[in-house]
């Protein structure tokens, strides 16, 4: 290469100016989401200066939390070129029987010092069997993941309201839980909230499952090419219920979180944020193709979105320029994304 | 530089007044109200939204606005951000009354007035403002006005009772409203069938044309929002049970909410009372309380919008406390 006034010209003649290699390396960095999330707060801070202050940034690292956990679990799913659309209602029926458990008033160890365990246990344990029917169904049965799971989705949203509806005079919520079960929240030791420790843990533990242990290897075999991973002696039908068993596993401990935050078992709970959940996997690199994620880039995704909503509360818009400058920003990343991807597999 | 008496206390004055200003200043700013509600799934919200806004303005308020579209989880975040920009009062409309809580939480914390419409949360010891139109009383008072025309008229009734979504502490009320008045008068009335609506058009129509199915003599039908009204049509007509007042086969036919669809069809004689909340009344009251507690006031945590019933009778002379009535008049100018 030679210099020339400032520009690069390389072997084949063509000129590389630095401020088109420092662009370019951003745009095929794998920390280009977290540029975009930089980005939009830049572009943002001049309206509503608020976004960066202490507070505000400590209310989006606890919002990225639980959907980040979520999240994990789609990847999981993902990376098997499958599909989990229950994930929210999994959500939904763990947080209800949990409530119904530890409730002060009515709940089946009202009053318990044992209520928030069992309610835990019952939370993981909800999420542990419908992972595991999903996964049996897709895997054994041949079912499409996309079906299996959106009537699950259906059947255990329903049965949430209905049983909401049987363990309450109100219908909507079950409230009173206990505090020591509250605190899961907001609460934390030594100044480090819980729901950050369990996080670390779980994205920690996943990180080093995909890139260290067979089980990861297995996961990008089947998501890769399924009939080549099973010729290679790769057991394809208990990976991919494992993926699913663990997505559902996740899903409940996201559930865990959200309930202690709105201290009561609601049936519509994250009823709305699916989309959330899979497009913070999509927009951080996880391919619906099956075969690659990340767990960093899944938490970009997550961070990207939980700051681009948190910007948009902040302006106080109405809801359709919300939707609609959502949208476009996610659409934007999530094409460029495709894009660099398109132009790395060309080389 | 030497200053003789006069001078220093000129100076001094002047220099005080100078920085007395920001305060002065910041004193006037106007205020900031948030409103945020959860969805605008019916004309009552979108009306109510209006006049929120309308009333701010009035005062020389602003607002900020924010949609949880049913989340509560979000709307509880959203209330993290309007402290965030420092609004001087919120306006909540939560999804569900127990979740709600925690925002209140957030509120109290921040010194931030809050103040739920039209929905209180559920019981709990923190400090809030709840304003709620009675329901179960209006109810009892349009439900009340609609038999008082069956008992004018004579003979017996056989009466269809729908019902909101039973997680709506809105739709228990009128339930009950409604039921303590049958109970009242079940010499003449008879109660042959309850539907279930949850809030949602399909429901409802099964439910009814499945009632008028079982009970087609039903000739009393109690509505619990307005927002229903058009699916009754639909289903009173396909029964050949469509008429108006005075024509042979008129059913008894009693609307809620006050919408514009209710007035309409009181106007056309298909309605015969109608139960309204006051939705001027239930703003006037929200504004009132924001007022009393930045003067230093504690208002009373419920505060209660008495409603009233609105008939073919009473129209001309109540309708301008109708918000329908008001929604009507614009679309029909």
């Amino acid at each position: 290469m030679t210099e020339a006034s400032g520009a690069w010209t390389d072997t084949t003649g063509g000129i590389r100016s630095r401020p088109l290699r420092l662009l370019r390396r951003i745009l095929f960095s794998e920390y280009l989401v977290l540029y975009f999330t930089l980005f939009y707060i830049a572009a943002i801070w001049p309206f509503v200066p608020e976004i960066v202050s202490p507070t505000n940034l400590e209310d989006v690292f606890l919002q990225v939390l639980p959907l980040f956990i979520a999240a994990i679990g789609l990847m999981l799913v993902l990376m098997v070129a499958q599909i989990d659309l229950s994930a929210t209602s999994i959500m939904a029926m763990a947080c209800v029987v949990g409530a119904s458990i530890m409730s002060e008033q009515g709940g089946y160890l009202a009053g318990s010092a044992l209520a928030p365990l069992a309610a835990i246990a019952a939370f993981i344990a909800i999420g542990l069997a419908i992972g595991a029917l999903n996964g049996v169904c897709t895997a054994y049965f041949g079912m499409p993941s996309f079906l299996v799971t959106l009537t699950t989705m259906m059947f255990f949203s329903g049965a949430a309201i209905w049983y909401t509806a049987t363990h309450t005079d109100s219908g909507s919520s079950i409230g009173a839980l206990p505090a020591s079960f509250v605190e899961i929240g907001y609460g934390g030791i030594f100044g480090v909230p819980y729901a950050a420790i369990v996080t670390v843990v779980i994205a920690v533990g996943a990180h080093l499952a995909l890139s260290r242990s067979l089980f990861g290897r297995w996961l990008f075999a089947v998501g890769i090419n399924p009939r080549a991973a099973a010729i290679s002696g790769v057991p394809v039908k208990p990976v991919i219920v494992g993926t699913f068993v663990l997505s559902g596993f996740l899903s409940s401990i996201a559930a865990i979180i959200y309930t202690g935050r709105l201290e009561a078992g609601t049936p519509i709970l994250g009823q709305r944020i699916l989309l959330d959940i899979i497009g913070a996997a999509v927009i951080g690199g996880v391919s619906l193709f099956g075969g690659s994620g990340k767990v960093s880039g899944v938490f970009f995704g997550v961070l990207f979105l939980s700051v681009v909503d948190n910007g948009l509360q902040l302006l106080g818009l109405s809801l359709s320029a919300v939707y609609a400058i959502k949208g476009a920003v996610i659409l934007f990343a999530a094409v460029t994304d495709a894009l660099r991807h398109r132009v790395l597999e060309k080389g | 530089m030497i200053m003789n008496r006069r001078q220093f206390s000129k100076t001094s004055l002047a220099a005080a007044a100078v920085t007395a200003m920001p305060g002065l200043a910041r004193a006037e700013a106007p205020k900031t109200i948030a409103l945020m509600f959860d969805a605008f799934d019916s004309d009552f919200w979108i009306t109510g939204n209006s006049i929120l806004k309308a009333k701010a303005k009035e005062n020389g308020w602003n607002t900020l606005e924010t949609i949880s579209n049913r989340d509560q989880n979000k709307q509880n975040d959203q209330v993290k951000a309007m402290v965030e920009r420092k609004v001087d009062g919120i306006i909540f409309i939560p999804t569900d009354n127990n979740a709600a809580i925690p925002a209140i939480r957030t509120a109290n914390n921040a010194n931030v007035p809050i103040i739920f419409f039209n929905r209180p949360p559920a019981a709990n010891s923190n400090k809030y403002v709840a304003i709620q139109a009675d329901n179960r009383k209006i109810m009892q008072i349009t439900v009340t006005s609609l038999i008082d025309i069956a008992k004018k008229q004579g003979g017996k009734y056989k009466a269809c009772l729908l019902m909101g979504d039973l997680g709506d502490n809105n739709a228990v009320q009128r339930r009950d409203g409604a039921l303590d008045i049958l109970d009242q008068n079940k010499d003449i009335v008879e109660l042959v069938a309850r539907v279930a609506t949850e809030w949602n058009a399909d429901k409802t129509f099964a439910g009814l044309t499945n009632a008028i199915q079982a009970h087609p003599d039903v000739n009393l039908l109690i509505s619990p929002s307005d927002s229903e009204d058009a699916i009754i049509e639909q289903v009173l007509k396909s029964a050949g049970k469509w008429h108006k007042t005075g024509e042979e086969g008129h059913v008894l036919f009693s609307g809620f909410d006050g919408d514009q669809n209710g007035y309409n069809l009181l106007s056309t004689k298909y309605m015969d009372v109608n139960g309204v909340q006051n939705l001027f009344f239930e703003v006037d009251l929200a504004y009132g309380a924001f007022k009393d507690i930045w003067a230093g006031k504690q208002p009373q945590q419920m505060l209660i919008d008495p409603g009233f019933a609105i008939s073919q009778a009473t129209l001309e002379a109540k309708r301008d406390d109708m918000w329908g009535y008001h929604v009507w008049k614009e679309k029909n100018k």
